[in-house]
C-alpha cells in the first residue's frame, strides 16, 4: 500500500499532466488550471518548509557533532535568521512600510541593501574564481597530443580570439569563423546528442509513469 | 633544473596574479572597443525595433548575482531599448527568487536614467503606465502556463506589491497575446522551458541571452528559428549596447550612459589573451621536455 498509492497518483497525474497539453477540451482545461494554480502552488509552499527543516536539521547536526567545518553551520544558520526576520518584518527597501526598523542612521539593512552590498559582490566573486582556475588549467592540462586534441587546441583559440573585438582587427573574418563553428558542426553534433537525450528522457518518463522505475520512491530496486 | 622543467612546475599562484592583473588594469585603463553586432545579436535588435507599437517587450531576468556581470548589462540595454522605442515593458523572474533584486535593479535604474533627461509627463517613464515588474513566482510552469491565459492569475499583485488588474499597464499586457517577444537572460536551461511551454503552447516569439560559455547549447535553437535572436556572454551584451547607443544617437539622445559591457571587454580581451599565451608556453614547454626525455 505504502509504494501502490504514490505509483497510482504518478500514473494518474502523469498521463493527466500529458493529456492535458494536447487536448484543448474546456473540462480537461479547467481541472489543469486548478491543478496547477492550485495544487501544485499548495504542494510547492509545503516544499518549502521542507526545504527550511531539513537545512536547519542538517546544519544542528553538524554542530552538535562538530563535524568538519562545523562553525560554519553557525554562519548558515544565523544568515538564514537574519534574512528571514528582516525579509518577514523588515520590508524590501526604504520605501516599503515595515515593523522593524531596518536602518541606524544612513547605514540601512531592509532586504535590497542587503542583496546588493552582500549577495550580488559575494555571488560575483565566487564565478569570478573560475577565471583563475581556467587559468591555471588550461597552462596545465590544454596539450596537443594528438589530433583530436589539436582541433579542439585550434578550435578553442578560433573561439577566444573571435569573442573579443581584438580578433577582428588581427584578421576581419575570425568572428565570422568563429560564429560559423557554432552555428555549424556545433549544431550538428548538439542536435544529435538532443534528440538522443530526448528519446531517453521520454523512455525513462515512461518507465517512472509505469511503476518500472521506481527508483524516486526510495530504497531503489524494482 | 633545466628552464622548461621550471617553467612547467610553475607555482600556480603565479598564474592567479597574472590573471588578476590582466583582468584589473584593463579595468582601471581601458583601451577604446567598438564591438561589432554579430546576425543573432542583430536579429534581435532589430526584431525588437519593428515590433508594432501596442506589442510590448517581456523580460525574464532568470540569472543570479554569480553571472550578474555578464548577464545584467543585457537587461540594462534592452529596456534602454524598449524605453527609447515607448515600448511597454513587463519584467519577471521565473528561474530562482535570487534573481528578484537584480530585476529591481534594472528597472530602477533604467528608469532613472530616462526620467532625468524628461522634461514633460509624456516623455516619462511611470511605473505602472510603462513598465512593470512582477516580481518572482513558482513553479515555474505554473507561470510560464498561467501567463498564457492571464498574467494579472499568475501576478495578482506585483513587486511592490501594487495590486496588478488595477494598474494602467495591465490593458495594453493581459497575456501572450500582447506581447511582441519575451527575452529569457538566463546562466540555465530556463530559456528552453520558455521554448516548451510558452512559445509551443501559446506561440510567443523567444529571444535569449544567455553566458557565453552556455552559448553553444542554445545555438539549434536559434538555427531553428524558435529564439529570433541571441545576446551570447560579454560579447553579445556589448553588441547590444553599441546598436542602442547607435539608435539613440541618431535620435538626438546621445546621453553618454554607462555602457558596462563594453567597458569590461578591455579586461575580456586581455584575459584571453593571456589564457592562449598559457597555452601556447604550456605547450611548447611540455614539447621541449618530452623530445629531451624521449
Amino acid at each position: 500500500m505504502k509504494k501502490r498509492i504514490p505509483l497510482l497518483i504518478v500514473l494518474v497525474l502523469g498521463i493527466f499532466g500529458a493529456t492535458a497539453f494536447v487536448v484543448p477540451h474546456p473540462v480537461v482545461r479547467n481541472v489543469d488550471e486548478v491543478m496547477r494554480n492550485d495544487i501544485i502552488r499548495i504542494i510547492t509552499a509545503f516544499s518549502i518548509v521542507l526545504g527550511i527543516g531539513s537545512i536547519i536539521r542538517h546544519h544542528v547536526i553538524k554542530i552538535q557533532r562538530k563535524a568538519e567545518h562545523w562553525p560554519f553551520s553557525w554562519v548558515t544558520l544565523i544568515s538564514l535568521a537574519v534574512s528571514a526576520i528582516i525579509g518577514l518584518f523588515g520590508g524590501l527597501d526604504p520605501g516599503t512600510r515595515a515593523w522593524l526598523p531596518t536602518s541606524i542612521g544612513g547605514f540601512s539593512f531592509h532586504m535590497q541593501s542587503i542583496y546588493v552590498n552582500m549577495i550580488i559582490p559575494l555571488g560575483a566573486t565566487m564565478f569570478s574564481l573560475l577565471a583563475f582556475f581556467m587559468a591555471s588549467a588550461a597552462y596545465r592540462a590544454f596539450r596537443a597530443r594528438n589530433l583530436e586534441a589539436t582541433l579542439l587546441l585550434l578550435a578553442a583559440f578560433v573561439m577566444m580570439l573571435g569573442a573579443v573585438p581584438l580578433g577582428r582587427m588581427l584578421i576581419p573574418r575570425l568572428p565570422d569563423f568563429a560564429e560559423w563553428i557554432l552555428t555549424v558542426p556545433n549544431t550538428a553534433a548538439k542536435r544529435g546528442i538532443t534528440f538522443g537525450v530526448g528519446l531517453g528522457m521520454f523512455a525513462t518518463s515512461l518507465k517512472i509513469l509505469l511503476g518500472i522505475e521506481r527508483g524516486w520512491l526510495g530504497g531503489g530496486g524494482s | 633544473m633545466r628552464f622548461w622543467d621550471k617553467l612547467l612546475a610553475v607555482d600556480r599562484r603565479w598564474i592567479y596574479v597574472v590573471v588578476w592583473l590582466v583582468v584589473m588594469l584593463p579595468l582601471l585603463f581601458p583601451f577604446a572597443i567598438r564591438p561589432v553586432a554579430m546576425p543573432p545579436v542583430e536579429q534581435l535588435f532589430n526584431y525588437i525595433d519593428t515590433m508594432p507599437e501596442d506589442k510590448a517587450l517581456l523580460i525574464s531576468v532568470d540569472y543570479t548575482p554569480d553571472t550578474e556581470p555578464e548577464l545584467h548589462p543585457m537587461t540594462l540595454a534592452l529596456l534602454r531599448h524598449a524605453f527609447a522605442n515607448r515600448t511597454k515593458v513587463g519584467v519577471l523572474c521565473v528561474g530562482s527568487v535570487m534573481s528578484v533584486g537584480l530585476g529591481v535593479n534594472a528597472v530602477e535604474s533604467v528608469t532613472e536614467e530616462f526620467n532625468q533627461h524628461a522634461t514633460t509627463n509624456a516623455d516619462s517613464i511611470i511605473y505602472g503606465r510603462d513598465v512593470v515588474f512582477w516580481g518572482w513566482s513558482t513553479p515555474f510552469v505554473t507561470v510560464l502556463l498561467g501567463m498564457g491565459e492571464k498574467i494579472s492569475n499568475v501576478f495578482p499583485v506585483d513587486y511592490y506589491g501594487n495590486t496588478t488588474e488595477e494598474m494602467e499597464i495591465t490593458p495594453h499586457i493581459r497575456n501572450y497575446d500582447d506581447a511582441g517577444i519575451l527575452v529569457c537572460l538566463a546562466a540555465s536551461s530556463i530559456p528552453l522551458s520558455w521554448i516548451t511551454y510558452a512559445q509551443v503552447q501559446f506561440g510567443l516569439p523567444l529571444g535569449c541571452g544567455i553566458t557565453a560559455v552556455s552559448a553553444a547549447d542554445f545555438y539549434i535553437y536559434l538555427n531553428s528559428g524558435q529564439f529570433t535572436g541571441m545576446l551570447a556572454g560579454m560579447k553579445g551584451a556589448a553588441e547590444y549596447e553599441e546598436l542602442v547607443e547607435q539608435k539613440m544617437v541618431a535620435e538626438g539622445k546621445d546621453w553618454g550612459l554607462r555602457r558596462r559591457a563594453t567597458e569590461a571587454m578591455s579586461s575580456q580581451t586581455a584575459a584571453h589573451l593571456a589564457i592562449m599565451l598559457f597555452i601556447i608556453v604550456g605547450n611548447v614547454a611540455f614539447f621541449a621536455t618530452r623530445r629531451r626525455k624521449q
